[in-house]
């Protein structure tokens, strides 16, 4: 019996227990659920997305320098109304989704917006309002750059970029990298203080295989499911539309990272042999390593969002090589302490 | 059940939980938790940098675009190469996604192409360089010592509620809306949005929390400012557009700790299945409720005691807080220990109890949260028992209606699953392993002798389908209804008839009655029977939920609206559909696993087909 039979062994249970399709079902769930997040979020900031104009009731004696700025941004349509009486009837009545007055006052000019309490749109309202409002403010800026010691800097032109673009590589990317991650440590937890707590690990011991052997191959097998849930993740993601670039160095930080937390719960489950704890130990300390590790120059998710939106600095590379070497460092100190251990105390 | 005895068996599992953690343990998960939470106060006040330099801009040192893209932390500086602009165009792989260059006659802004066409990317970076100049600008203004020429545009912003809030709204916004790509905010809220104001207690809400502060940045993020209705003043660019998830920052807060505990408990429940130990327990003179229960106690006292805390951490905060948000939690802790517990009597091994516990708890959290993103704008929000703490904590009123439709189902469906697991908390079940579908299924045939007995079975099953169908409702409400109605009457075609077959085939497979078909007819015939008498209860619905929301109506079948001849149609239609329907599942179940699929898909395309042909016609 080899490392690779007890390999096999440990993909066998967890395939018949359906623990696999449990897992990439929480996967999608998780991924899913952020999608939705995010793009509910982003449709009502997002004048496309949430669909229609705005419609607005312009009054007051500034109307005329308002309602140009308005024009101006897409999806906003003023309508001039001289009396604040009759806007804020069309208000009521739901005509208009929101009452601007503006008025001249001590050199400046002091608008009040009035905007609906309780309405779906009211985030898009509040946001096609600024977009507009930040319009007139730079051309009253340009029309008094006399009086300004360092006139504001021309601002480019709009783009028509996807709000979702970044999202896929800076959120759903490390998401669907560092669950597969965090996932294998604890079933590799639940495993080895599951063959201690049933007494099973006596007969593994029975087999001409060492006790270090046992660790390698269930560790082994449960590192080298992440690489390959990454890359069906990878795959997907470019059916979908997303290209992902640096696959390669995705798929090795990925197996670099499920060394280390593979590690981490291999000695854990060692040294606290007993399930409860060691699944609590560990669920924290994965927190705080990842906690931990936003202190470094670049945190882990965002080396995953360089490497895969394809924006990759020399730190990226610098990080990704610290990655493997911990790996290294981790597995070799890891076997050793396994080896140190006494199978005996588990009985 | 004893109480004495049932208090014994709590302090026994509360002293050994505590007592088997060692203090080095303790010391650690303390240090660790101290940890997480310093570096999470760090990160949220800091911000996190996420983005760090993911579009890459070729700007020259000299230029005055550099200093605005050096300060934005999403774009990274690289040194410009004049020679990669060739005859105008940009092309991708040479290291930039935009690259800016003076010339005598002002900047150019070159985006990177690929095949002649800008880039997905060089897009959404030449829009993070356009915010990147603007905040520059806001920067270099606040310098100024001409106040008035650097900030000429005072505004006011408030929130004001409309007069008559009745359909005219809801018309307005709901014509204007067409539901765009991400499915937005469209046609299915024209019927859930007009009413938002009219239902009790809704005028009053949030309008005490108007900073009022002024100058520079009003924050909207503030844990109490749910709705987003703070008034602020300030430059344009002060202005913070309510942030409408903030009830996420709350659901975590409640939701988090109930993750952490059920894995203890799951844990402790499991262990007692293995190696035999609990049969001690069970050999003693107590009975299994009194284990289950006595076990359950100290988890549900620690959820409590942890809510409680959190409110009063809220309430120290500022928040309208009180004894209501710990009774809407009550639900929630209920329903992630009971389904825990399931999950531990049928699970084989850890990593099985891991994985079930999670995608347990992974669904719950969706439906306590995403109804409750809703709350202050529709009434479906009242789905979620989170609900009633999110409108606690902003100090708006619930009655008690409400209160009792966002509880009622999660506490029933709570029972149901202690209910089921007691059903095998005995010595043949406990110590025996069997994969978890069939568990499940033992788990429903305990409760089943005769055909009669489907009749309760099923009725237990109904709160089940009314969580399902108000998820479903939920998460399909903000589609047009064109489409969402369509998808609400197969998903719950589905579902009924998977509450009602299911129990049905559990005693084919455990021989509680014959396979023939008369016994089949007569299985189904109770299960239908049983379905529609508890189904009737639902109408709670129509008095106290979501009269307006069309979906719901689909979902429900209330038929609102119709006439008295039609109601009497109503009562009758549904019974005989769902013993029909039932019937040929339970048919197909006498035949094995292979005709219960077929029959259970027949009676769901049977299902659908009434749910269009009558429903759809009526209402």
């Amino acid at each position: 019996m080899s490392r690779i039979a007890v390999a096999r062994r440990e993909l066998g249970s967890l395939s018949r227990e359906k623990t696999i399709v449990l897992a990439i079902l929480i996967q999608v769930i998780i991924a899913g659920f952020s999608s939705f997040l995010v793009v509910g979020l982003t449709s009502l900031y997002d004048p496309d997305a949430a669909g229609g104009d705005v419609e607005v009731a312009v009054t007051g004696e500034a109307a005329d320098a308002m309602v140009a700025a308005a024009a101006e941004t897409e999806g906003l349509t003023p309508r001039r109304v001289a009396d604040p009486a009759d806007a804020r009837a069309a208000f009521d009545r739901g005509e208009v989704a929101a009452v601007v007055r503006a008025e001249r006052r001590d050199g400046r000019i002091a608008v009040s917006a009035s905007v609906p309490q309780s309405s779906l749109r009211k985030t898009l309202v509040v946001v096609q309002l600024r977009t507009a409002l930040k319009t007139l403010e730079r051309d009253e800026r340009v029309t008094r750059s006399g009086s300004l010691a360092a006139p504001p800097l021309p601002v480019p032109p709009a783009t028509d970029a996807s709000p979702y673009f970044g999202f896929s590589y800076t959120v759903l990317l490390p998401l669907l990298v560092f669950l597969p991650v965090f996932i294998s440590g604890a079933v590799l937890v639940d495993s080895l203080t599951e063959e201690i707590e049933r007494g099973t690990l006596e007969l593994l011991r029975v087999t001409p295989l060492s006790f270090v052997g046992i660790v390698d191959g269930k560790a082994g097998l449960l590192a080298a499911l992440v690489p390959a849930q990454v890359l069906a993740w990878v795959a997907l993601l470019s059916i979908n539309g997303i290209a992902v670039s640096n696959v390669a160095a995705l798929i090795v930080m990925a197996a670099a990272l499920a060394v280390i937390a593979a590690g981490f719960a291999a000695g854990l489950a060692l040294a606290v042999p007993v399930r409860q704890r060691a699944q609590l130990t560990y669920s924290l300390g994965a927190l705080a390593a990842f906690a931990a590790a936003a202190g470094l120059p670049e945190p882990p998710a965002t080396t995953v969002a360089r490497l895969a939106i394809g924006s990759a600095a020399r730190t990226t590379w610098l990080h990704l090589a610290g990655y493997v070497v911990a790996a290294v460092v981790v597995a070799v100190a890891v076997r050793r302490y396994a080896g140190t251990v006494s199978p005996e105390r588990f009985g | 059940m004893r109480p004495r005895k049932l208090l014994r068996i709590a302090r026994w599992e509360t002293t050994t939980g505590v007592g088997g953690v060692d203090r080095g343990a303790i010391a650690v998960v303390l240090a660790a938790i101290a940890f997480v939470g310093a570096v999470g106060v760090v990160g949220f006040v800091g911000g996190v940098a996420i983005e760090d330099g993911i579009y890459r801009v070729g700007v020259d040192e000299d230029s005055r675009f550099h200093a605005p893209a050096a300060e934005d932390p999403s774009l990274a500086v690289v040194e410009p190469d004049p020679a990669v602009v060739a005859d105008g165009r940009l092309e991708t792989g040479q290291g930039y996604d935009i690259h800016v260059r003076e010339t005598a006659d002002g900047t150019r802004l070159y985006l990177a192409e690929a095949g002649g066409e800008p880039t997905e990317k060089s897009r959404a970076a030449a829009t993070a360089f356009r915010e990147a100049v603007e905040a520059h600008n806001e920067r270099r203004m606040r310098l100024e010592s001409n106040e008035t020429a650097a900030f000429p545009v005072v505004v006011t912003l408030e929130f004001v509620a409309r007069d008559d809030a009745d359909g005219a709204e809801a018309g307005g916004d709901g014509d204007s809306g067409s539901g765009g790509s991400g499915g937005g905010t469209g046609d299915g809220s024209g019927s859930g949005d007009g009413d938002d104001t009219g239902g009790p207690g809704g005028p009053s809400d949030g309008t005490g929390t108007g900073t009022g502060d002024g100058g520079v940045g009003a924050p909207s993020l503030g844990a109490f400012d749910l709705f987003g209705t703070a008034d602020t003043a300030g430059s344009p660019s002060d202005i913070s557009p309510p942030f409408p998830f903030q009830s996420l920052v709350l659901a975590f807060v409640f939701v988090l700790p109930l993750n952490f505990l059920i894995q203890a408990y799951g844990s402790s429940m499991l262990a007692e299945r293995l190696d035999r130990r609990g049969e001690l327990l069970l050999v003693a003179p107590v009975s299994p409720a009194e284990i289950v229960f006595g076990k359950t106690l100290p988890y549900f006292a620690a959820a409590l005691g942890i809510t409680t805390v959190i409110v009063a951490g809220l309430r120290l905060l500022g928040g309208g807080a009180g004894p209501l948000s710990v009774l809407a939690v009550v639900p929630l802790a209920l329903l992630f220990l009971a389904t825990t517990f399931l999950g531990a009597m049928f699970a084989r091994s850890y990593k099985e109890l891991t994985f079930v516990s999670v995608t347990v708890s992974t669904l719950l959290t969706t439906y306590a949260f995403v109804p409750a993103v809703f709350a202050g704008t529709s009434p479906v929000a009242f789905v979620s028992p989170l609900t009633i703490a999110v409108r606690d904590l902003t100090g708006a009123g619930v009655t008690v209606g409400q209160l009792a439709f966002a509880t009622g189902p999660a506490t029933l469906v709570a029972g149901v699953c202690f209910l089921l697991g007691l059903g095998v908390y005995r010595e043949e079940d406990l110590f025996t392993q069997r994969p978890v579908h069939l568990k499940a299924l033992d788990a429903l045939a305990g409760r089943i002798r005769r055909p009669r007995s489907l009749v309760l079975v099923v009725a237990l099953m109904v709160p089940f389908v009314f969580v399902a169908e108000l998820l479903v409702v939920v998460l399909l409400f903000v589609l047009p209804v064109a489409v969402s109605v369509p998808l609400v009457f197969g998903a719950i075609a589905v579902v009924e008839e998977l509450a009602k077959g299911v129990p049905v085939y559990a005693g084919f497979v455990r021989g509680r009655y014959d396979r023939t078909l008369g016994a089949a007819v007569a299985a189904g015939s109770a299960a239908g029977v049983g379905f529609f008498l508890a189904e009737k209860l639902s109408l709670a619905v129509q008095v106290v939920g979501l009269p307006e929301v069309a979906v719901a109506d689909a979902a429900f079948q209330t038929g609102l609206g119709a006439g008295a001849g039609v109601v009497a149609l109503l009562a009758v239609a549904p019974l005989l559909l769902h013993v029909v329907t039932a019937t040929v599942s339970a048919v197909g179940g006498s035949r094995g696993r292979r005709g219960f699929l077929a029959g259970l898909a027949a009676a769901a395309l049977l299902h659908l087909c009434y749910n269009v042909a009558v429903v759809s016609r009526l209402v």
